[in-house]
Order: C-alpha cells, then sequence, then structure tokens
C-alpha cells in the first residue's frame, strides 16, 4: 500500500480492497470539494494533525459534521488498515483475511470518536491505532465463541445491553424488543448448566425448565412461541456480530446522503491560532512525558523490558510471548499488567506534582491511554 | 486466549472446591459461578496489589449471600471491592445488583467487571469502576434491580492499584434504609423461605429487602430457613444437644468448667461457650454463661483478652435485642484498662440477642442468639 501524500487526498480517498489486497485509492468528489475549499483558505497549513482535530471539533456541528466525520473516516484509512492487517497476520488460518477485519474495525470508527479526547494529549492516529486492533481482536473473539455454543448457549452468554441493540439492529418494534428480552430473562433466570459441565453446548431445555420459564413470564404464552423467541434472540444475535456486508468498495458518502450546499472552512484561522498555541503546551508536555516514560521503563528488569519489546515491537500475541518466555499466558497477562501499573504511577506522579490536579478515576483513564499511545510510537 | 485485549487480566481458576449448600439449582450455580471468580482472584489480588486482602465477611458465611444475590466483597486495605461475575462474551456492561451499591453496610469503593469462562477454566477481569460513577453514569434498572455500567466508562484495571492509593473520593451518598419492626423481619422470614420463592430479592420491595438482609443475623436466619435448616444459634439447643455444627464453623465451642479445673463445686455442672475473636490485632473470647443450666433465663456475657491482657480504654461490649434495639444496662464499656467486659441479661423464651463490640471485631457479622 501507498500512503497519502497531500492534505486533499488524506481527507477524501478511501482505500479499496481486490482479492483481500490493498487495490489503489478511490476519490470521494464531495469531500474532495470539501477539503479542497478549506484548504485554498489557508493553504500555508499542511500539518494533518490541525485539519484531524479541525475536523474533529467539528463533529458536533450541525452544519459540519456530516462532512466532519466522512472527513476523518478517510484521515483514518492508514491507521485502519496496518490494524487490521496486524490483526490478520496472527491467524496462521485464512478463516480472518485483512477486508474482513478492515471492515469491523471501520465500522466501529464511532468508537474512537467517543473516546478520544484531544484535550487529554491523545493523538488521534495512535489513539484510533489501538482502539482499531482492539475491536478487531474483540469481535473475533466474540465470533469464535458463539460459532461454538448452541443457540442455548449463547443466550446465557450475552448481556442484556447487546441483546437489546441486537434486537433493535434487526429492526424489531419496541413493544417486541420489550416482550423478548423479559423472556429472555426468565430463560436466563431458569436455565441453568450443571456446574461443571459445558456452557456452550447446552441443549434443548427440558420440560420442567420451560414450566419454570413460562411461569415465570407471568402471562398467558405457549412454550411454542416463547421458543419462536427465544431462538430469533439468538439469531440477532448472531447477525449482530456478522453482519451483512453489501461490498466493502463503497465511498462512505454514497449517493443518498443529503449534503448542505454551504461548503465548510470559514472559522479557520481562528481554530489555527488556538492550535497552535494548544500544540506548543502539547509538545512540552510530551517531552516530559517521553523522559518520565523511558526513564520508568530503563528501571524494569531486562526480562521485563523484553517482553515489551516483543510484545510492542515484534507484535507478538500474549500466548506467543507467553510461549518464548516458557511461562504461562496468565503470568504474560500479570506481569504486563504491572508494568502498565508502574508506568502509570509515574506518570500520575508526574501529573499530580507538576499540574496540580487531583486524581479522579476519569484522568486515570486518560493517563493509561496516554501511556498506551506512547508504548505503541516508542517500540515503532 | 489469543484475542484478549491486552490491558485486562486473565487468570486462572484454581480446581474448583466445594461451593456450599444452596436451595435450587438456580441459586446453586450462582454459588458456583460466585466461587469461580472468588478463587481466580483473590490470590492475584494477595500476590500482585495487597497481601492482607480478605474476604467480607468470612469464607463460611459466603453461601449465605450467593443464596440471595450475584457477587462477593474481598477488602483491600480499608476499601471493598465488589467481584461482579458474568458469564457474557460481549463485555457491553456491567450490572451490579442494587444491594452492593444502595445498601449502607453492603456498598463498595470499586466494583470489578468479571467475564467467567468455565469452559476454558479462565476469568477475564476487563474493568472496574467506583461507587460514585456508578450512581452517577450507570443506569438503574428497575426490573432487575440492577445500576448497568456501559462499558465506555468503565477504568482499565490495571489503573485499579494506582486508583487505590491516589483517588480519594469513591462514594456517593448512600441514604439509610429504614429500620424493619421484628414482627414484620419474622413475617418477611417465614414468607420468603419459601422454597417456591427461587428469587426472593425481587418479590418485595427494595428498602424493606434491604433493610432485611442488612441484619447478618436476619441474613443468616433466612438462609437457614430456605434451605430447611433448623435453628441454629439456640442456646437452650446448645445445652441439650451441644453447639450446632453451622455455629462451630463460625467458632462456637462448648466448655464444660468441671473438666477445666473446678472440681470442687460438683453440684453446679457449668457449661458454657465461647468462641474467640480478633479485635485490633490481639485475640479476646467472647464467652456466654448461662447461669439457670435448663432454661437458660439469665446470661451473663463475657470478653477478656486470652493471653490476660488488660482490655484497653474505650473498648465496649453491647446487647441488642434482635431488632438491635438497646435495653436498660446492655452495655458494658472500659473507662480504665480492665480484666474483662461482662453484661448479664434476663430473657425470656424464643427471645433473641445480638451482641456487638467496639473496635469491631475481624470478619464481623451479626448474628442472633436464640434462647
Amino acid at each position: 500500500m501507498h500512503s497519502r501524500q497531500t492534505i486533499i487526498e488524506i481527507f477524501s480517498t478511501f482505500v479499496q480492497f481486490s482479492d483481500d489486497r490493498f487495490h489503489s485509492w478511490a476519490t470521494d468528489a464531495k469531500l474532495r470539494r470539501s477539503i479542497q475549499a478549506c484548504v485554498s483558505k489557508i493553504p500555508q497549513e499542511i500539518n494533518e494533525n490541525y485539519w484531524s482535530l479541525y475536523w474533529y471539533n467539528s463533529l458536533q456541528s450541525d452544519v459540519l459534521g456530516v462532512y466532519a466525520k466522512q472527513h476523518l473516516i478517510a484521515y483514518l484509512q492508514e491507521v485502519c488498515y496496518y490494524s487490521s492487517q496486524k490483526t490478520a497476520n496472527t491467524f496462521s488460518s485464512t478463516q480472518y483475511k485483512l477486508p474482513d477485519c478492515f471492515q469491523i474495525a471501520i465500522a466501529s470508527v464511532d468508537k474512537i470518536f467517543k473516546g478520544f479526547k484531544a484535550n487529554a494529549g491523545y493523538n488521534l492516529k495512535n489513539y484510533a491505532s489501538i482502539t482499531f486492533s482492539n475491536l478487531i481482536r474483540e469481535t473475533l473473539r466474540q465470533r469464535q465463541e458463539i460459532d461454538i455454543c448452541t443457540p442455548w448457549g449463547l443466550l446465557r452468554k450475552i448481556s442484556q445491553k447487546r441483546l437489546v441493540e441486537s434486537l433493535q439492529l434487526a429492526g424489531l418494534s419496541a413493544d417486541t424488543v420489550k416482550a423478548y428480552i423479559q423472556a429472555w430473562n426468565c430463560f436466563k433466570t431458569y436455565y441453568v448448566p450443571t456446574p461443571g459441565s459445558s456452557t456452550r453446548q447446552l441443549s434443548y431445555p427440558d420440560k420442567s425448565t420451560w414450566e419454570a420459564i413460562i411461569k415465570a413470564y407471568n402471562s398467558h404464552i405457549t412454550q411454542q412461541i416463547l421458543e419462536s423467541w427465544l431462538l430469533n434472540c439468538a439469531k440477532c444475535v448472531r447477525d449482530y456480530l456478522y453482519p451483512q456486508v453489501t461490498s466493502i468498495n463503497i465511498s462512505p458518502t454514497g449517493q443518498d446522503t443529503e449534503w448542505l450546499d454551504n461548503l465548510p472552512g470559514e472559522e479557520s484561522v481562528l481554530t489555527q491560532i488556538i492550535f497552535q498555541e494548544e500544540e506548543k503546551v502539547r509538545n512540552s508536555q510530551k517531552t516530559e512525558i517521553n523522559t518520565i516514560l523511558t526513564e520508568t521503563i530503563s528501571k524494569l528488569e531486562p526480562q521485563t523490558q523484553q517482553m515489551l519489546e516483543m510484545w510492542y515491537r515484534q507484535g507478538l500475541t500474549q500466548q506467543q510471548i507467553a510461549k518464548q518466555l516458557e511461562m504461562q499466558q496468565y503470568t504474560v497477562s500479570r506481569r504486563y499488567s504491572k508494568i502498565r501499573e508502574s508506568l502509570l504511577k509515574a506518570l500520575t506522579q508526574w501529573s499530580k506534582e507538576t499540574l496540580h490536579i487531583s486524581i479522579t478515576p476519569d484522568i486515570l483513564k486518560n493517563i493509561s491511554i496516554v501511556i498506551e499511545e506512547w508504548l505503541q510510537t516508542h517500540y515503532s | 486466549m489469543t484475542l484478549i485485549t491486552p490491558t485486562d487480566i486473565i487468570l486462572e481458576i484454581p480446581s474448583t472446591v466445594p461451593t456450599g449448600q444452596y436451595s435450587n439449582p438456580v441459586t446453586a450455580y450462582q454459588g458456583y459461578i460466585n466461587k469461580l471468580c472468588l478463587d481466580a482472584i483473590l490470590p492475584w489480588i494477595q500476590q500482585d496489589i495487597a497481601p492482607q486482602t480478605k474476604i467480607w465477611t468470612s469464607t463460611t458465611a459466603l453461601p449465605s449471600f450467593w443464596e440471595l444475590v450475584n457477587g462477593t466483597v474481598i477488602i483491600l486495605d480499608d476499601k471493598r471491592l465488589v467481584l461482579v461475575p458474568s458469564e457474557a462474551i460481549d463485555l457491553s456492561e456491567m450490572r451490579v445488583p442494587q444491594e452492593w451499591v444502595d445498601i449502607p453496610t453492603w456498598a463498595g469503593d470499586y466494583y470489578l467487571a468479571v467475564q467467567i469462562e468455565p469452559d476454558d477454566g479462565y476469568v477475564r477481569v476487563w474493568g472496574y469502576c467506583t461507587h460514585e460513577q456508578l450512581k452517577t453514569q450507570g443506569n438503574y434498572n428497575p426490573s432487575d434491580r440492577t445500576y448497568a455500567m456501559d462499558s465506555d466508562f468503565m477504568n482499565d484495571i490495571s489503573t485499579l492499584s494506582v486508583a487505590q492509593q491516589y483517588i480519594e473520593n469513591t462514594r456517593s451518598h448512600i441514604t439509610e434504609l429504614p429500620s424493619l419492626p421484628l414482627t414484620q423481619a419474622q413475617n418477611l422470614i417465614s414468607r420468603l423461605s419459601n422454597p417456591d420463592t427461587i428469587i426472593p430479592r425481587l418479590t418485595i420491595p427494595f428498602e424493606m429487602w434491604g433493610a432485611l438482609i442488612q441484619h447478618g443475623g436476619w441474613r443468616l436466619s433466612l438462609y437457614q430457613r430456605r434451605l430447611g435448616q433448623p435453628e441454629n444459634f439456640s442456646i437452650i439447643q446448645w445445652l441439650q444437644t451441644g453447639v450446632s455444627e453451622i455455629a462451630q464453623n463460625i467458632g462456637w465451642r462448648s466448655f464444660d468448667l468441671l473438666q477445666s479445673g473446678a472440681r470442687n463445686i460438683e453440684a453446679l455442672q457449668q457449661v458454657e461457650f465461647s468462641r474467640q475473636l480478633t479485635i485490633a490485632g490481639q485475640t479476646y473470647q467472647l464467652t456466654i454463661l448461662p447461669e439457670n443450666q435448663t432454661e437458660a433465663t439469665i446470661c451473663r456475657f463475657e470478653l477478656f483478652n486470652t493471653i490476660g491482657a488488660l482490655i484497653p480504654n474505650g473498648f465496649k461490649l453491647r446487647l441488642l435485642t434482635e431488632d438491635l434495639q438497646p435495653f436498660p444496662n446492655n452495655e458494658d464499656v472500659a473507662t480504665n484498662p480492665v480484666q474483662q467486659l461482662f453484661v448479664e441479661v434476663a430473657l425470656s423464651k424464643g427471645e433473641g440477642i445480638v451482641w456487638e463490640i467496639e473496635p469491631i471485631p475481624e470478619n464481623y457479622d451479626r448474628e442472633i442468639l436464640k434462647f
């Protein structure tokens, strides 16, 4: 894959696949006109960070929102591509191909916009890279799990939130969703596996279990109806994890979206000044963070440092690291957590002393993400 | 386990041990899942975060919680961690039963979301939040009385031990529950101990339910009745047939005073009951001496240090009625260091007594002694 060069390309083109590999960059004409108009206002601004933050800040805007999202999706194409490639490569089988992973990731791009915090010192590309990788891994893990579950096992292994989302995605009415959820709750309460036996291969509920479920549902209903509802729930949950993909090679703005005629770009100059100020502060903080984290890592035991190398530089999985170091995956997981803890402690102490902030769970969450981003960049 | 998000922690479930007794397969399974969760997590916290972490209230009391509600509390330094196991693989949300949030003595500082994978023998700790976050960012669901926390709001688990050191405010305000009159509590216990009531927690209003099970003695009594067990804390029964097995598990023992050296007063065959308690790092003994050996109408409760040291200033031994009401002369306070604290009480048949000590003994859980 060749990376895009100009601001106009970066914010208006999309990856096209052919035979499960990168094929070309396709331009979306509307996005191209939009970014062209913006760039012509401040042609000297060729920093992609500036433009990405500009669009990020416009996400909530009535006028610009719809453009902003598509520009950012265009912007994140490479990141998404590399995260997908990395994850797809950890599978020896051809079960999960690069375009599948890409599709999973880009479909969840809203999670990135929701979780990203520019003022907490995140970098959008780094944050997206981490989030895309986690999203792909998570989705594949859940697919693996549901593939080996019977419908009854599956129904016991999902959260209510996910079930509601799945039923809504399937287009069921609010009343139907409510009835299904109630039925599912009764099922989940009264159909329990035998301790020690498989929780995935649960068989068809027996007569007394059905009776208990019907009684708990507390209204006149037949076993047949309840059964069809529950099986439909299971189907919707599967469909949620395996959405129908018509074609991945469709430009996201499509034909039917209503685009506004007035192109963005009016308040650019002011934001640019603020951006430069903030960029200065961010850069000086980044240098300090870099010093603290580098120092903390240099004090870690050699084997611990080796683990970081293996994870971030070589892109090995926990399982592979465990094998190479001849330890259990559980040990790797715990060690890894300890490493993050020591980095977090160092940076939290620094934040408390130099920024004079009192530490809240949200601040810890931010610091933790900054560390993860830093590790990714540091070892890349 | 190739696809686990690296910031989560995966822990092996050690080979399982018996999970205790339950009234039906549904609650037995709840007990089983909670046991797997606790067995995997407690050793990890003790080894990697704080070695002195312990179970609330005690290992023996766990089934009486799991018979009624999902979740387990462990105490890490001065903070309470509520372990919330779930078998959901999608990690979209953590659902915390209301009991662990709105009962003042049950509430936690931190809530840990734990995914249990019984088939593969591991658990995955994928996030946590504080009581304050749960109350402000979580959604309360009246249908199953849970607070649901969206995964987007959960914190990365590797930040837990740093949070433990740096975060001061973990709790939102919790409103006290109304107190429950004795007869009402006893009626509720009879009603909810019907084995057909598989899930008692949703059958009565939360305030009433919370007030009932907040009282350790009533919680235990409900548990025993649901299992069809006889009264395990009847002093009269103990006098006749010895201390019940359940009470022995908690630590109660009987001692025949004749055997311990008082041979000269052969006429008074005196039996006493006692259990050891750890209070402020020292071992104490709480002893009950029934004066009338057949009816136990007058009893003397004594507290003393097992190695004969004096009881420090400020220690209190207090007796309360079953519904926790004080009565005249129900308390002895050490205003100077003393050899022992004692309270004498006259009782009528069937009456229940609850003892309290200040400072609170380790693993303290209220118990109702019946006379």
